[in-house]
């Protein structure tokens, strides 16, 4: 039964992402990265990160990716606006085969590790509470350097936003 | 399968070469960021994955800050785009040159 949830969310995730590369409009882009995204939330739900599983669609699914689908429908894209891409499947075969000793060394590096079952566990392993535990206990200092980064992206985003004789 | 570590890890590298391939054979600006934002979750993806493999609640922690730095890079970038898409009209990535060494010799 995991095994067959595991597969069509695998499934999902690499059909989304594949949608997403080789769309030409980039809602239908957005769209696919959804799908990915939604996948990968339900695979972090089957890794028994319950907590990460609702950080995942809340903060991607609905934030990042709201705010990106916000962004595209709001510039009004036109076919004249879209960069001419004749060369994008030459691009996608060589950089495909380009890869292909990238991931077999990454698999080869992995499969010395001794296997071991993943299945899910029952003792609270990802739950709000462990989590919160371990957050305020080893990383409290990465934890404040991010509120520190958001409140920078905050007033950078203000910044390029702002209308003044640079960019009217 | 999906008890064993090496097919999370297999499916994690497959989106990790998507994004790539994205970055290096697309030109339009918001399929970039869509890219980095794929990669970004193939490697939390991994270490979702180890974090569960040696049973340790860490993995999970440094995966919910790089979701952090992601909300802000999605901030940030989606302004810039807009700054230079108001200029440019264009959503290529070639003509945003405006920092490269050619035009301003």
């Amino acid at each position: 039964m995991i095994d067959i949830i595991f597969l069509t969310l695998a499934f999902f995730a690499l059909a989304g992402g594949y949608g997403m590369v080789t769309c030409k409009q980039p809602i239908h882009s957005a769209l696919s990265l959804i799908v990915s995204i939604l996948a990968l939330a339900g695979l972090f739900a089957l890794l028994s990160a319950s907590f990460l599983f609702m950080v995942q669609i809340i903060v991607y699914a609905g934030a990042i990716i709201t705010l990106l689908l916000f962004i595209i429908m709001f510039l009004n894209i036109k076919e004249e606006n879209l960069p001419k891409e004749d060369d994008k499947t030459k691009l996608l075969i060589i950089g495909s085969i380009v890869l292909i000793p990238f991931n077999i060394l990454i698999i080869k590096a992995f499969s010395t590790l001794p296997s071991k079952s993943l299945g899910i566990k029952e003792d609270g392993f990802g739950s709000i509470k462990d989590f919160g535990e371990v957050l305020f206990n080893n990383w409290l200092i990465p934890f404040e350097l991010i509120s520190i980064l958001l409140l920078s992206a905050l007033v950078g985003a203000v910044v390029y936003a702002r209308k003044d004789k640079y960019n009217g | 399968m999906a008890d064993s570590i090496l097919a999370y890890i297999i499916l994690a590298s497959l989106l990790f070469s998507l994004g790539i391939l994205g970055v290096i054979a697309r030109k339009n600006i918001f399929i970039i960021y869509m890219s980095i934002e794929l990669m970004l979750n193939a490697v939390n993806l991994i270490f979702v994955s180890m974090g569960r493999y040696y049973e340790s609640m860490n993995a999970q922690v440094i995966a919910m800050l790089i979701i952090a730095v992601a909300a802000a890079e999605a901030a940030v970038f989606l302004s810039m785009i807009v700054v230079l898409y108001k200029q440019k009209k264009s959503l290529d990535s070639d003509v945003f040159n405006v920092l490269s060494q050619k035009e301003a010799l």
